[in-house]
């Protein structure tokens, strides 16, 4: 590597908020949203259709409220006239519009939550998180034009983790066996969700600045070729941490995310086939060993490999979405038409967390789950292509893995519907209820939208300074 | 172009990312296969689950299809209680072992639980299916019809009256069932009818006399005589006997009973036949023991067993309703065919032994003789019908040749002799159709100790182009000849009588 004889300047500057206001259209942008916004009205006046018989919208207020929301968000960055991605805003919201069709049409008591005296069930819930998440996405998007803040305290970003990990060991309540939630007072959240940002901001940081080490020198261990050991070091680390998720949490989800997403950059930044290998064997076997110490994760595995042994106890949740995808068939039964209820209850209890993907499969059918995993594609899709379009390593790496979390994540729960893996409890990213998934999701695409800046400011030079003589160092001793 | 791309010379990372997006695009399309395998490959099964939540829901909302009698009077239908959810009203008790029952508290039996998908309205052709969901009514009730006669049917039940035992009349060349009685019945609406569900439910369960037991088709009894028409079967059938074939050991044998390895069969016929040496025809007519001993053991085990295996024995007869396998032999012996010793397979050739069967089964040998040696499928579903998808019509099927034609016709013409023959007459009273050769034979099945035996009769009629088979099994009620076999007169009777 070589570095430019003359750095400008090593004192970081300072991230502009305002700059000079150039507005500049995004037609392709408008013309998706529009699309979307047709594509909603067309779910919403079938779903009112069905339910009351009506040929107009189910509930105008929250499809009007929430277009509105994407056209605000649209026009923001019009006249911010940055030139970022015009497909992102467009596909998520799109996602989020089929998340509000589905609360929407879900028992609305579902979920009830008292907000300052009035209280607000599912769709009323959901869509105000939307319009939260909406807002986060843009202004990150619209703001973030140095990425500084980000690379400089990687470690720091870590060690809040870190911390939000350890106060959800520690603090954090059980619901189902599963130590997710943090409460803080009225508002709970789910701090993995955010700690799956943090960990794409430490990786990218720590892989771009050891990339070419990682890459070029070689440790022989007998036949293998493998990069310096020192470096594998975090990757003991990760593989203790999702075990330690695991552990604690009893969220193989979570494990399975955090994992994936380490290997997948991991071989984007290395190349190195064999790490992925490596990494894959101890996952497993590290998971082998959990499932035979902890009886949740060995139900779980039991359930998922025959849930119909016990189609009305143990694996009643399994069973029932996988019904729910057969009566769907290939064009679905139409939204509304759905997920009869049996005693006013959903046949399954948790639809609007963890099996959105049934209910949508049964209403939209295998036509309505292709083009639905298709969306998450083009996310993916976006991210990747910005990843590699990106000025430096680190922005590439940065886009990457934050693509490949929305990507990893909803694999992990769509395999979970459909028994391709055991079920576990993370979400389905832009459609399933919830607040702290939405707004980890919502910094995910404001962060790539910042990225895909053409015209963001270049990046740092690289530094061929203290925080990697550091790691010698610790690593050394 | 981006800015400050060149700022560093670095490998660029397009290329490992591009092998990751190929290996999330693999897995996303894994997705997208399970769907496919679920909703479409897996879907006709789960959908018709009874586990399923749109069948739970759809049994307490959707009025079910009707159940109708060849005639098309309706065996069950609906009415709606007080919170508007539908439950079902049974027309006769006589049909509770056939039709069944449908309530939500304690699930289904018999045809409301055979054909409960279609009763409900959810299994259909796919295409009717993917049409169905544009209207507004995605539930298609179908209505099924029975060939059961109701007329056959009561008067079968009221010809059981009070006693336990079975009657299964078909059509032996269509398989048709007409009717299939089991007594005691029991009232199929007091366990529909919510109301009264839980008490009807709890007596029926604590009743010694088993109502809920569909007897013709689950009871496996000991045959007794009524099996020496399937020994016959095996004995023509494998060519080790023909229909003149006599055995030297008789007549003596019949004085002090025929010796097989230390045990004495005897027979109670000699005053009648004297010094005859006795060929099929005549050891039918008097239901020789000793006869259909020594046939069996000149057919083996093995093709005893064979030939009853093609007749439907060995496992449960398909049909419309649970069925019950019938036995030659529990199996467990070293002998060709599982038989332990020849004992066992004598004592079988003339249904005793470890020999257990149910009545339609009986019911099956009877109509295979009736049908030139054809099984025909018995068959109590004749046709699926709705307002929707018009109506299916399920066809007979065979299945497969058990004897030729003339080995069928020589046993006929035993079976007419057991009833009509000089002696058969006065063996078999009452079996005989007026005006109409009648073929059958009746059984006294002896069950050890002081019991009473069983009472059997099979048998068919017009037996030179017959129209009807019958068994009749009545539990304990004593001599085939003297109670099975008048009822199963009355019943072809009453059957020859009424239709064309």
């Amino acid at each position: 590597m070589t570095a430019p004889a003359a750095a400008p300047s090593r004192t970081p500057a300072l991230p502009r908020l305002i700059g000079p206001i150039r507005p500049r259209p995004r037609w392709v942008e408008l013309r998706l949203l529009l699309l979307v916004a047709a594509a909603l009205a067309v779910g919403s006046i079938s779903l009112n259709a069905t339910v009351n018989g009506e040929f107009r919208l189910y509930d105008v207020q929250g499809i009007v409220i929430y277009v509105a929301g994407l056209l605000v968000a649209h026009l923001a960055q019009v006249l911010a006239g940055r030139r970022t991605d015009q497909i992102l805003l467009p596909t998520a919201g799109m996602l989020g519009g089929i998340s509000l069709l589905l609360m929407e049409r879900l028992p609305q008591d579902l979920v009830t939550q008292s907000f300052f005296g009035t209280t607000l069930t599912l769709a009323e819930v959901q869509l105000l998180w939307l319009l939260i998440a909406l807002g986060i996405a843009t202004t990150i998007g619209i703001v973030v034009r140095s990425d500084s803040w980000l690379r400089r305290y990687k470690y720091t970003w870590a060690a809040a983790g870190v911390a939000l990990l350890l106060l959800t060991f520690v603090f954090g309540t059980e619901v189902n066996g599963q130590r997710l939630t943090l409460d803080l007072g009225p508002i709970s959240g789910q701090p993995s969700e955010l700690l799956k940002v943090i960990l794409v901001v430490f990786l990218a940081g720590y892989l771009s600045e050891n990339r070419a080490l990682l890459v070029e020198q070689d440790t022989r261990v007998g036949p293998l070729r493998l990069p310096p050991l020192p470096y594998l070091a975090p990757m003991v680390v990760m593989w203790a941490i999702a075990l330690g998720i695991v552990v604690v949490q009893r969220d193989l989800g979570a494990a399975l995310l955090f994992f994936g997403v380490f290997l997948a950059m991991l071989y984007v930044a290395t190349g190195r086939f064999s790490l992925v290998i490596i990494g894959l064997i101890l996952f497993v076997l590290g998971s082998a060993l959990m499932a035979t110490l902890f009886a949740t994760i060995r139900t779980r595995v039991d359930i998922w490999l025959d849930p119909f042994s016990d189609p009305l106890g143990a694996g009643y949740q399994v069973v029932q979405a996988l019904h729910a995808f057969a009566r769907g068939g290939l064009l679905g039964v139409g939204l509304g038409a759905g997920l009869p209820e049996i005693g006013g209850r959903p046949p399954i209890p948790a639809v609007h967390t963890d099996f959105p993907l049934a209910a949508l499969g049964e209403e939209l059918g295998l036509l309505g789950v292709v083009a639905i995993l298709g969306l998450f594609l083009v996310v993916v899709e976006r991210g990747m292509r910005i990843g590699a379009a990106a000025a430096d390593d680190f922005r590439s790496l940065l886009a990457v893995g934050l693509a490949l979390v929305i990507g990893i994540q909803a694999f992990t729960i769509a395999a979970g519907n459909l028994k391709v893996l055991p079920l576990t409890g993370v979400t389905l990213p832009f459609i399933s209820y919830g607040g702290s998934s939405l707004l980890a999701n919502a910094v995910i695409i404001g962060l790539l939208l910042a990225l895909s800046d053409k015209g963001v400011e270049p990046p740092p030079p690289p530094r061929v300074g203290s925080s990697r003589r550091w790691f010698r160092r610790g690593a050394a001793r | 172009m981006m800015l400050g791309g060149g700022a560093t010379a670095r490998k660029p990372i397009g290329r490992t990312t591009f092998h990751v997006a190929i290996v999330l695009s693999v897995c996303f399309a894994l997705l997208a296969g399970a769907v496919g395998y679920w909703s479409v490959v897996e879907a006709p099964g789960l959908v018709t689950s009874p586990n399923d939540a749109a069948v739970i829901n759809a049994a307490r909302t959707v009025p079910r299809g009707a159940i109708k009698d060849r005639d098309g009077n309706v065996l069950a239908s609906n009415k709606k209680d007080k919170n508007g959810e539908s439950y079902r009203v049974y027309a006769n008790r006589a049909f509770s072992q056939v039709v069944g029952y449908a309530s939500n508290i304690y699930g289904r039996a018999g045809i409301e639980l055979a054909y409960d998908a279609e009763l409900t309205g959810l299994a259909s052709d796919p295409v009717a299916d993917a049409l169905a969901k544009f209207g507004a009514d995605r539930f298609d009730p179908k209505d099924v019809t029975l060939s059961l006669s109701s007329d056959l049917q009561k008067a079968a039940v009221a010809a059981l009256g009070k006693r336990k035992g079975a009657v299964v009349m078909l059509d032996p060349r269509t398989g048709e069932v007409l009717a299939l009685a089991s007594t005691p019945t029991y009232d199929a609406s007091a366990i529909a009818n919510p109301d009264t569900a839980r008490d009807a439910f709890a007596a029926l369960q604590d009743d010694p006399a088993q109502p809920l037991l569909p007897r013709a088709t689950l009871g496996r009894y000991v045959p007794g005589s009524v099996f020496k028409i399937v020994t016959a079967i095996a004995g023509l059938g494998s060519g080790a006997i023909t229909p003149a074939t006599t055995y030297k050991q008789q007549p003596a044998a019949e004085k002090t009973g025929l010796l097989v390895q230390g045990f004495r069969i005897r027979d109670g016929h000699h005053p009648e036949t004297g010094s005859t040496p006795l060929d099929l025809v005549h050891a039918t007519e008097v239901s020789c023991n000793i006869y259909y001993a020594l046939t069996g053991l000149g057919t083996g085990g093995k093709a005893l067993v064979d030939y009853a295996a093609r007749l439907g024995f060995g496992q449960p007869l398909p049909f419309d309703l649970p069925t019950a396998a019938s036995q030659v032999t529990n199996g467990g012996g070293s002998q060709p065919g599982g038989f332990t010793d020849d004992v066992e397979l004598a004592n079988a050739a003339y249904g005793q032994a470890e020999t257990f069967v149910t009545p339609l089964q009986m019911a099956l040998v009877a109509a295979t003789v009736a049908n030139d040696g054809e099984l025909i499928q018995p068959r109590l579903v004749t046709a699926l019908s709705s307002d929707r998808t018009g109506t299916r019509t399920v066809g007979p099927s065979s299945m497969g040749r058990v004897i030729s034609p003339a080995a069928a016709s020589s046993i006929t013409d035993a079976m007419v002799q057991a009833v009509e023959g000089p002696l058969g007459r006065q063996f078999t009273t009452g079996a005989k159709v007026p005006g109409v050769t009648t073929a059958g034979k009746s059984g006294t099945a002896e069950l050890g100790g002081t019991g009473e035996p069983h009472s059997w009769f099979i048998g068919f009629a017009p037996a030179e182009s017959p129209r009807v088979a019958i068994a009749v099994l009545v539990e304990q009620a004593g001599r085939g000849a003297e109670v099975a076999a008048p009822i199963a007169g009355d019943l072809m009777a009453r059957y020859l009588s009424s239709g064309p």
